[in-house]
């Protein structure tokens, strides 16, 4: 109940709007300490989700971005031979080469697990790694604890740290893995949603820019034959651009003109396309 | 508790694990779960693991608790798919008008309801349409009705439940359209081919190499000596073949260009070479195979790792694989049948495969596809495919 209050109060002041049913996910992944697993389109909020909850619960963010060559160990932790080295040759430094951990440094999760409170680790988009990160991760996770090889020592979390892992992959990641995680989808925002999430962003905003500039944005979003259609991110930066641009007025976008379309449409054949269709809005 | 709703999933098709179960009693009897509402949401995070199924998991749900009507899944998707070609095609009366068989002014006395029915009963008459409407790469087919798979309106889903039961969400089924397969787009192409790189050392040396910098080092007397390694970077040299003559391969053609857009865009090292049909003494290296040959007997000069991929519908007559002067072009008589500089390719490159955006269920009634799978290992273009595809090319030997 603890946690729902402070949701409340959060979701007022912070730069993030939480429906109702994402939040039940969360405290219900909290609660059970599981991973919270979030796909959906790009800029559908996966990655402010963790913010926002580290935000709201006054935890320390751990953000480990995945890359493609990673591996496991990367994340867990990283023995720095070559300062080593350099110690034991020059011996000008306080560490004591012959201690060993005094080399080790520890990498995001490694961080998140000896922490001395609970923290929100976020794996931001898993799918970029191979498969064998996943699988690899999987026993970390359950066990909450690895080894570190060159000390033989085993680093236990200390306090469970609250995981959330995005994915934007349209292919479901290893039937395992998914095993060990809850599920959510975020489904892109309903335009009514958008005026919120808007209107967090542009408190002063009036109402008839809102409503011209979301409906527009819908409407663009519809554009057949577009490859990466504009998110939320996107709608926030054009927004940005309209209000800097002191000749435009919010007649223009109810006459059917659009501009700054690149600022919604990243990819040139993109552009060209809604370009095209824009031209007709105005017939 | 719920373990009849449990079966219930797994038998409407959704991978529910008993683990997943226990772990959903332990949230019940942690007391996390206090309504109904609660129930609809937990039990879908923990439970179900791929939005694919969330349009599922809803009617199972209101079948359950509300006792709403379950159809089986195939029914369901038949009609969606009719309904979705209808709205789109009611865009234009008069195409529609043709494709039925009906004048346009009759169709404007038809209710939407009527012209479903009636549009679903001529789908059922024409089992051929009906196959082809229902996969989602498109199996073109003769009939007017149901050509290549469409995806009904894009990715649109309802988004806040604030003020409905979990029954009336559930009935919602706000999640239709993701229990579809979409269109091939160019990011699950690239999903699926993701796994095709070689890594080779390229680029600065940027890169410490331990083991080497400790063992100089040694051999310097303890004065340290830091080596450096490029880094490992991918650099798979591919060659794409593709089929862009005749009208066989009409209907592939948005399919291939994606897979073409993708793989151009991905590899570095990329040949595209065109051909008609099958494989004569000249690839074309211009898209009207015209003006830019390349001997086929160059092709030894090639890095042998090369992965040479074929795409291609495989079909043709007999005579124009197996003759000596199979070609329908007369100035590529050479007297070497296709079937024999085909095995030449296949000999050259010991990755090579031919990708067939035929589904793989209509190979056995082409004799061509028989003969050229003797010579190439055939994938259909996919997802799945393309993945075994990627399989064969990155094997070892």
């Amino acid at each position: 109940m603890h946690k729902e209050t402070q949701k409340k109060e959060f979701t007022g002041a912070s730069k993030y709007v939480l429906d109702d049913e994402l939040a039940r996910i969360v405290n219900i992944s909290m609660a059970l300490e599981m991973p919270l697993l979030l796909k959906g389109e790009p800029g559908t909020g996966k990655t402010m989700l963790a913010h926002a909850i580290a935000e709201a619960s006054g935890m320390k963010l751990i953000v480990l971005n995945v890359k493609s060559s990673m591996k496991l160990i990367d994340a867990l932790y990283q023995y720095d031979t070559l300062t080593r080295l350099n110690d034991s040759r020059f011996g000008d430094s306080k560490r004591d080469v012959s201690n060993i951990e005094e080399y080790i440094r520890m990498g995001k999760i490694g961080q998140s697990f000896v922490s001395d409170q609970r923290v929100v680790l976020l794996i931001d988009e898993i799918d970029k790694a191979d498969t064998d990160f996943q699988d690899d991760m999987l026993d970390v996770l359950d066990q909450m604890e690895f080894d570190i090889i060159e000390i033989d020592k085993t680093i236990k979390a200390k306090y469970r740290p609250v995981i959330i892992i995005t994915s934007n992959a349209k292919k479901d990641l290893s039937d395992p893995f998914l095993g060990r995680c809850n599920f959510h989808h975020i489904a892109f925002p309903e335009p009514d949603m958008m005026r919120k999430i808007v209107q967090v962003h542009f408190s002063d905003i009036d109402k008839e820019l809102l409503d011209s500039v979301v409906r527009t944005f819908y409407r663009l979003r519809e554009i057949r034959g577009i490859e990466k259609k504009p998110a939320t991110r996107e709608l926030i930066n054009w927004i940005r651009a309209l209000r800097a641009d002191a000749d435009f007025r919010v007649k223009d976008l109810i006459k059917g003109e659009v501009p700054f379309l690149g600022v919604l449409f990243k990819k040139s054949p993109d552009y060209v396309v809604a370009q095209n269709a824009v031209a007709r809005f105005r017939v | 508790m719920f373990v009849d709703f449990f079966y219930l999933l797994k038998k409407a098709g959704i991978p529910v694990s008993p683990t997943s179960f226990l772990r959903l009693q332990k949230a019940l009897s942690m007391g996390l779960i206090n309504s109904l509402d609660d129930f609809y949401t937990s039990a879908r995070t923990i439970l179900v693991k791929s939005e694919k199924y969330f349009d599922l998991y809803d009617q199972v749900f209101a079948h359950q608790f509300e006792g709403a009507e379950f159809k089986g899944p195939e029914e369901i998707e038949l009609s969606e798919i009719a309904r979705a070609l209808l709205d789109e095609w009611l865009k234009d009366r008069k195409e529609l008008a043709e494709a039925l068989g009906v004048r346009e002014e009759d169709l404007l006395k038809l209710t939407p309801e009527e012209l479903l029915k009636y549009f679903l009963d001529r789908l059922k008459e024409q089992t051929e349409a009906h196959h082809g409407g229902n996969k989602w790469i498109g199996t073109g087919g003769t009939s007017p009705v149901g050509h290549s798979g469409y995806h009904p309106g894009g990715m649109r889903v309802g988004g806040v439940s604030r003020n409905k039961s979990a029954v009336k969400v559930a009935m919602d089924r706000r999640y239709r359209d993701y229990s579809q397969e979409g269109p091939m787009t160019a990011s699950q192409i690239g999903e699926a081919l993701k796994r095709l790189r070689n890594m080779v050392p390229f680029g600065p040396k940027d890169r410490v190499n331990i083991d080497k910098t400790i063992y100089e080092t040694m051999r310097n007397a303890g004065e340290i000596e830091i080596v450096f390694d490029r880094s490992l970077k991918d650099r798979l040299k591919v060659i794409l073949a593709i089929d862009n003559g005749g009208w066989s391969m009409d209907p592939y053609i948005e399919l291939v260009q994606t897979l073409f857009n993708y793989a151009r865009a991905q590899f570095k090292d990329l040949k595209t070479f065109f051909f008609h049909n099958t494989i004569y003494d000249y690839l074309w290296e211009d898209p009207p195979r015209h003006s830019k040959p390349f001997p086929v007997d160059e092709l030894v000069r090639l890095d042998p790792e090369t992965r040479f991929i074929v795409v291609g519908d495989a079909s043709m007559a007999p005579y124009e694989l197996m003759a000596t002067d199979g070609s329908i072009h007369i100035e590529e008589r050479s007297g070497r049948p296709s079937y024999e500089r085909l095995k030449f390719i296949g000999k050259t490159f010991a990755h090579a495969v031919w990708i067939n955006p035929k589904l793989a269920e209509e190979w056995p009634y082409t004799r061509s596809i028989h003969q050229i799978r003797e010579i190439f290992p055939m994938f259909e273009l996919t997802l799945d495919g393309l993945e075994k595809a990627v399989g064969h090319m990155m094997r070892k030997n």
